[in-house]
């Protein structure tokens, strides 16, 4: 089974880069059979790095309402189903690039794709550091992206 | 399939403010709010742009050789451009003539990233307007709509084709997004012969792509009358601005490296200049409510969201670049820009081509001469050589320019004598658009918008106008949880919400 944990965000945007922080931290724990990717971008460009893998985990930020920063979220696919459309002026959303994926390669994606979406604090400011509450909950999101992929 | 949907039914609003909000999360979007007077008639519109805070003092201290890979995060759109204008400003920091190897690797990594990114805007955002028509169901009238209209083998191609344009730059760059390759002088790594042939075969099939896309541009948008009449639509699409872009020592469009020239309404040559020279030719004026700065022509003043020769307001991008040059270097372009030529002069068309929608016609264009390029440049053996950095000098200050798939972007670094970066200032492509994106949706707005009556149809006509400049607000612009929604938010005088309606 080929595994891909993918860290999406942007390092130089405070918060925005969680999935990064957390995708550097388990490239440095060397797992077997596991391969971990950054992606600074999103849309069409997601859809290049998780063809042909079997399971996919996304760890991405995100910035609810009434959310607590450095809380997370398991999400699936279908989490997304409301937002798969595309009347963007510049880019199309995670979930339409794999929609997209599954009607026109649908032999190559993966089956299963989890998002583990971290509340941010500060999406605005640039800086490489996270904010003090995401950095904190950074050990723990970790440990949960290990459980997805053991 | 049925017929594409161009109009819907409109309903009567009593709501004096209408929010178009295309939201890419919860914080940090761009949106249109247009203000109705008393008898439901647009009184004046605006295109708000997100904040990014504090750019500037990040690279401030930090060396200028980190430039190329730290402005390139600015954005997740379009980072090769931001790394092309960084290393050529580091080229004039440092004095530095890159070797002609280098020149070509740089070029041909960068036509990867207009293949990419011109094939992305105008099947993934623009298609859907064309194909399915603007008033379709707005949870039809995207990607996945177009992909059920024209079937699983042209999106698949669709996929192909951009993906090739991505390996192109992760060849040459190290990266697919965010490239490492650029150094002044020249670049870090040379190519195999056998990364040239891989890519020659790539260059070839993306050729034949781009001439798909052009007829495929002809059978299904100018074919149909209707499509034609909203390109000619003078009332909501059309501007008479000045125009900006890059070009060779002929006029023919180049988006690496050449002069920057601007001509008038009329498509006279008023000014054209070297990179050095931007601060001598663009101001920047700052209006209240937005925080991205509206840059104009220092000769011509601000007069305001208003175009016509006394209004310093140009526009950058697919319709800037066609309309200063005199054509392009690569044949299947070049005859279709001729084509165009002779459509519009058989339209009456004088002069350039100010009809704003004609951007997509002009990004296709471009997106056969880029994949025409990248075959030329890689089809020359000569690229494998291994004389790829030339001699660089001491630090000082210097500007870089190139052509990003949005516009004119703009590169300016000061450094100390240890190449500690001291100022830093940066034009980027949708900037030099933002005045005129923003003069564009206030003439769709009153032109479409009449006696309170929308419809969600109508007011993505009026996203249209803004849509085609492909606008880019210079951030992460990934979303998780928001994505590109289109929100119609009409609230009474008091800032109350009345109604809303959304196409998610």
């Amino acid at each position: 089974m080929k595994t891909l944990v993918l860290g999406v965000g942007n390092p130089i945007l405070s918060d925005d880069g969680v999935g990064i922080h957390v995708a550097r931290a388990l490239r440095d724990k060397h797992l077997p059979n596991v391969a971990v990717e950054e992606l600074p971008a999103s849309g069409l460009e997601l859809l290049d790095v998780v063809l042909d893998y079997d399971k996919v985990v996304i760890v991405d930020a995100i910035k609810t309402n009434e959310g607590v920063p450095g809380e997370y979220y398991v999400l699936e696919e279908k989490d997304f189903e409301r937002s798969v459309h595309g009347a963007s002026p510049h880019g199309i959303n995670i979930a339409t690039a794999l929609a997209l994926g599954r009607r026109v390669v649908p032999g190559r994606m993966p089956k299963e794709v989890v998002f583990i979406a971290v509340e941010a604090d500060d999406l605005v400011n640039v800086s490489e550091k996270l904010t003090d509450r995401v950095r904190s909950a950074l050990p723990e999101i970790v440990e949960r992206v290990l459980r997805e992929i053991s | 399939m049925a017929g594409p949907i161009i109009n819907d039914t409109t309903t009567k609003t009593k709501e004096k403010k209408i929010t178009i909000d295309p939201i890419t999360r919860l914080e940090g979007h761009g949106k249109i709010e247009i203000f109705l007077n008393d008898q439901g008639n647009v009184e004046n519109a605006y295109l708000q742009v997100p904040e990014l805070r504090g750019f500037e003092r990040f690279c401030i201290g930090r060396h200028v050789m980190e430039l190329p890979v730290l402005t390139n995060r600015l954005c997740g759109v379009c980072p090769a451009a931001h790394h092309i204008a960084s290393t050529k400003a580091l080229d004039a920091v440092f004095d530095a003539k890159p070797t002609e190897t280098a020149k070509k690797l740089r070029e041909l990594f960068y036509m990867g990233q207009y293949t990419h990114s011109h094939i992305a805007h105008f099947y993934a955002l623009a298609a859907a307007d064309f194909v399915l028509g603007p008033s379709a169901p707005s949870n039809k009238r995207n990607v996945l709509g177009v992909v059920d209209a024209v079937g699983v083998p042209i999106g698949a191609e669709v996929i192909k084709h951009r993906s090739y344009g991505q390996k192109v730059q992760e060849i040459i760059g190290g990266r697919a997004t965010h490239p490492v390759f650029g150094l002044p002088g020249g670049v870090s790594k040379q190519i195999s012969e056998e990364e040239r042939v891989q890519m020659e075969e790539m260059a070839k099939s993306c050729v034949e792509f781009g001439k798909f896309t052009i007829k495929l541009f002809h059978d299904v948008v100018l074919a149909n009358k209707d499509y034609l009449n909203l390109i000619l639509n003078q009332d909501a699409y059309y501007l008479n601005s000045y125009y900006m872009g890059m070009v060779d020592k002929d006029n023919k469009s180049n988006f690496y490296d050449g002069d920057i020239r601007v001509v008038d309404q009329t498509g006279k040559e008023v000014l054209k200049f070297k990179p050095s020279q931007y601060l001598d030719v663009i101001a920047e004026h700052v209006e209240p409510w937005t925080y991205m700065k509206m840059p104009y022509l220092k000769k011509v003043g601000w007069k305001g969201f208003v175009t016509g020769p006394d209004s310093g307001i140009y526009r950058v991008g697919p319709l800037g670049r066609i309309n200063v040059c005199t054509g392009y270097t690569t044949p299947l372009a070049q005859k279709e820009y001729e084509v165009l030529a002779k459509t519009m002069k058989d339209l009456g068309v004088k002069g350039p081509v100010n009809h704003t929608l004609a951007f997509h016609w002009a990004r296709v264009i471009e997106l056969q001469y880029a994949a025409e390029r990248m075959l030329q440049l890689v089809s020359d053996k000569s690229i494998t050589s291994d004389d790829i950095r030339g001699p660089f000098g001491q630090p000082k200050e210097g500007v870089g320019i190139c052509e990003a798939p949005r516009g004119t972007l703009i590169h300016h670094y000061a450094s100390d004598k240890d190449g500690l970066c001291t100022k830093i200032n940066m034009i980027v492509a949708t900037t030099n658009n933002y005045a005129a994106i923003n003069t564009s949706v206030i003439q769709a707005a009153k032109a479409l918008i009449k006696n309170g009556e929308v419809s969600p149809g109508l007011l993505n006509k009026v996203e249209m106008a803004f849509r085609c400049y492909d606008p880019c607000n210079s951030c992460g612009t990934h979303a998780l949880n928001g994505g590109p929604a289109l929100e119609v938010t009409v609230k009474r005088r008091d800032g109350s919400v009345l109604t809303k309606q959304t196409n998610f």
